[in-house]
């Protein structure tokens, strides 16, 4: 793998607006809410006036992914340029397997009794353009790129918060 | 090769192998000046097959919210109306017959010319519903046909806040949020309502900007907030007032400002002297402590400025004066019009102000007012109508059903919902009383089946529409689709009736782009020109107007200066102070009312996936939030044996109606909370259709009694 690709998520400024699952069922023609290839969940906590904390779920693209190992057909792949898991829905037999060893509820299952599942929409991204998702986010929160620079920014982020706090003592 | 094609096809990717074209219009759901978001429709065969933000948009810039994102779903909904329809059956009923274009044209301009030389021009109604962009054609085709009386939603939306300016400083502006130290927001939800603004506030917030929020809810905005100001709803005079009498006590006014440029600070300074942290803590149920924080924050800032919405503050019946009791806040600390501060600018088009001038003001109004009969609402609401340009809408049914002080006879409506009015179920009944009714609409609505005459309208992506922002950036789209059917453009519907009501309108005789240009001359701009920039253009020379331009020649109120005391309201015999009164029905203006109705209720407060009653079709909106659901806080559940997801029957005085509830501790306790607008319960007839504000004539839709009772199954 050359490099990684990754979704980012930034919890503190998801607003749970819901834009990212409707442009997810646009880009891929779904006709049903359970289809989404990104739910967004939201959890309050504590007495009036409750904190909302929302959260914009979809395939994580695990690098030790539990649905890849589990399926018997081999249907699911990474790409190897991308590191992107990935379903070839030729040979899915439908069995579910990866749906029960998916930690994050990412397979779906289409009418045909396939599996269709969050590509990271790469054909998107090997032609210039955001996934659907990150590309609609309406508070960046979500966002997408190669793992070591996501990795990099939020270290340079969070030394400066560092930095600008210890200023301020 | 074949494989890479299908990939490129499945996942939409623009280019000559997919024949899938990017063509650039704007989103029509919500419209106005924080929204109408710049799109990229992606085209195949002549069809929508997917949408995104446009990227290079100034106003959105890629980003879409989850209502414009299920655009598809709107424009080739299975409910669009793709023909004219004539009734055939009784009102109410689904019972039409398509006619053609020229009949139903012929049909209307009959009537109404016939109404016009028996009872006059006024007993016509033209009007809008939520619709914006079609506005000032629509009211100019109403003008030039004789009638004083153009009707629209912004009876209820909006205006009221503009009244609240104009009574006090005689003009408004927004935030100048780029150069803010402090932000007051006052019950607007962005993330929901604006998703535009998102970024630029989170991004502003993280540049230092402090932010003090005020609302019966805790939102996503909370999190950003410095100081959260959680008031019961329709208190937010009090609010304001006590805040006023810290900042005066504190000596952190602007007592230079104040004493050159505003009338009646004494008397002002007299009666806020009342509202003490502690008073104000009991009206308002926020704590003492938090009020004097919000008022050192707002007042101790370099640049402090306030965001309002549309309604919150407003949707009371004492919302006029509360909302003057704000924005009193922004003199009183020299924040008007001022760098950082709410800075005005002028209006260019439709209710959006840039640096652009245009002629939109003399194309809406070729005739003034006082040439014309009075307007709907004219006796009942003369502050009103003397601040406002248009009719007081909330008083249509009424004016209908007595014929006092003329009768209506006709109504042509660009999108009505009898769901805008409280006691929807009288405006219903108002309807039954016209001659003719005529309305345009998208979608065979329960407002539609009332017509007479239903008139097939399009969507923002098959029509041709100028849209101004600020930044000074314009847009003039192209269509990005045929419109479906026989489905037109608004604006071509108006200018076919013009030939047809209004002949002697000679400008509106030239068409609809000849009018545009004619309104964009003073800005050296033509539709042409515009038509060479499908995603838009800025102005870059447009001349921003100064700050402070009431340094040159004063406020443009009746004494030239900020009005603490409004001269129009002591003329009128209504107390001239922001004063605070309770909301006709609270649990303290009626107590005993309240034993029975405990609860405050408000409606309207928005979601993420609808807009008014626009998006409820939407498959993909619709499943996020499928039923009517009330919000209310876990205490208040508890104590009535409620858990989430219940079916609950919610009470007024008025009305009742099932619904379910949602348990949540982001609400106010004693508050409960739902959404307008659905078709399945009628939210509306809770209310009593004179609930209104006597200034105004808005309705109380954001404070009222209720109850709430477990369904036991």
């Amino acid at each position: 793998m050359d490099k990684k690709l990754a979704f980012w998520f930034d919890i503190a400024d998801c607003s749970g607006c819901l834009a990212c699952v409707v442009a997810c069922q646009d880009q891929n023609d779904f006709k049903a809410p359970d289809m989404a290839l990104r739910q967004v969940s939201s959890l309050e906590k504590g007495e009036y006036p409750a904190t909302i904390a929302n959260i914009s779920l979809a395939c994580m693209h695990c690098g030790d992914a539990p649905c890849l190992m589990v399926c018997p057909t081999g249907a699911i792949f990474r790409h190897n340029a991308t590191g992107v898991v990935d379903v070839n829905r030729d040979i899915c037999i439908g069995c579910h397997s990866c749906e029960m060893a998916c930690p994050f509820g990412a397979p779906k299952f289409a009418q045909d009794g396939k599996m269709i599942k969050c590509d990271l929409c790469i054909t998107r991204i090997e032609n210039g353009m955001k996934p659907a998702c990150v590309h609609t986010c309406t508070t960046g929160a979500l966002r997408f790129g190669y793992i070591d620079d996501l990795a990099a920014e939020k270290t340079r982020s969070a030394s400066i918060k560092i930095l600008e706090s210890s200023k301020e003592k | 090769m074949a494989l890479n094609k299908t990939l490129l096809k499945i996942n939409k990717i623009p280019g000559d192998e997919t024949g899938i074209e990017i063509k650039k219009t704007i989103c029509g759901i919500c419209e106005g000046s924080t929204t109408s978001c710049g799109v990229n429709a992606y085209i195949k065969d002549g069809r929508v097959i997917k949408v995104e933000g446009m990227p290079e948009f100034p106003q959105n810039q890629g980003t879409l919210c989850a209502k414009g994102n299920a655009s598809r779903q709107y424009i080739y909904n299975k409910e669009r109306i793709l023909a004219p329809l004539r009734r055939v059956g009784k009102r109410g009923s689904s019972d039409f017959e398509e006619i053609g274009w020229d009949e139903a044209y012929d049909t209307i301009a009959e009537k109404l010319l016939q109404i016009k030389a028996e009872t006059g021009p006024e007993s016509v109604v033209f009007g809008a519903g939520f619709t914006k962009w079609l506005r000032p054609f629509a009211q100019r085709l109403g003008i030039s046909f004789g009638s004083p009386n153009f009707a629209t939603e912004s009876s209820t939306c909006f205006f009221a806040t503009e009244v609240a300016a104009k009574l006090t400083y005689g003009y408004w502006g927004g935030p100048d949020l780029s150069n803010s130290g402090c932000l007051l927001v006052w019950s607007k939800n962005v993330f929901f309502s604006a998703t535009p603004l998102a970024k630029k506030l989170i991004s502003a917030w993280k540049n230092g900007l402090k932010i003090i929020e005020v609302s019966p809810m805790a939102t996503h905005l909370t999190r950003y907030a410095d100081v959260r100001l959680g008031l019961r709803p329709g208190t937010d005079g009090a609010l304001a007032l006590g805040m006023a009498h810290i900042i005066i006590k504190e000596g952190l006014h602007d007592a230079k400002f104040v004493a050159e440029w505003t009338t009646g600070f004494d008397e002002y300074t007299a009666y806020v002297e009342k509202f003490t942290p502690e008073k104000t803590a009991a009206i308002t149920g926020v704590p003492a402590s938090f009020i004097k924080r919000a008022a050192r924050l707002y007042a101790g800032a370099n640049a402090s400025s306030i965001m309002t919405s549309a309604s919150p503050t407003v949707h009371h019946t004492n919302g006029v004066q509360n909302h003057r009791a704000i924005i009193a806040l922004c003199g009183l600390t020299g924040n008007f019009d001022r760098p950082g501060g709410n800075y005005v600018v002028p209006e260019t088009w439709n209710h959006v102000g840039t640096g652009v001038t245009t002629r939109h003001h003399e194309f809406t109004f070729p005739r003034s007012f006082d040439e014309m009969p009075p307007r709907v609402g004219a006796d009942q609401f003369p502050i009103w109508t003397s601040l406002i340009n248009e009719s007081q809408s909330m008083y249509l049914p009424q004016q209908i059903l007595s014929q006092k002080p003329y009768p209506i006879r006709g109504l042509v409506a660009f999108g009505y919902n009898h769901r805008m009015w409280p006691g929807s179920d009288v405006f219903l009944k108002a309807l039954g009383k016209l001659d003719i009714f005529v309305d345009i609409d998208l979608f065979m609505t329960d407002t539609a089946r009332q017509a007479d005459i239903v008139l097939p309208a399009c969507s923002s992506f098959e029509r041709s529409q100028l849209h101004f922002y600020p930044g000074n950036h314009v847009i003039y789209t192209q269509p990005a689709i045929d419109p479906l059917g026989e489905s037109k453009p608004d604006s071509e519907i108006i200018f076919d009736l013009a030939k047809r009501i209004a002949p002697d309108d000679d400008l509106m005789q030239h068409g609809y782009e000849a009018c545009l240009d004619w309104v964009l001359k003073p800005a050296g701009l033509t539709v042409e020109q515009l038509k060479r920039h499908p995603s838009g253009l800025t102005i870059s020379n447009a001349s921003m107007p100064p700050y402070r331009k009431y340094e040159e020649g004063g406020f443009p109120t009746p004494t030239g200066k900020m009005e603490f005391v409004s001269s129009l309201l002591r003329q009128a015999g209504i107390q001239p102070l922001p004063v605070y009164n309770e909301p006709a029905l609270s649990p303290h203006s009626e107590p005993v009312l309240a034993e029975q109705f405990p609860l405050v209720l408000g409606t309207g407060t928005r979601l993420p996936m609808y807009m008014h009653s626009r998006t409820f079709r939407n498959k993909w909106n619709r499943d996020l939030h499928p039923h009517p659901t009330i919000t209310i806080g876990s205490r208040d559940a508890a104590s009535r044996g409620i858990s989430d997801l219940d079916d609950v029957i919610l009470a007024t005085p008025r009305s009742s109606m099932q619904v379910k509830a949602r348990v949540t501790d982001t609400i106010c306790p004693g508050v409960v909370n739902i959404y307008h607008g659905w078709s399945e319960i009628e939210v509306n007839h809770l209310f009593e259709p004179d609930y209104l504000d006597p200034i105004s004539g808005f309705p109380g839709f954001k404070s009222l009694l209720c109850e709430v009772k477990k369904v036991l199954h």
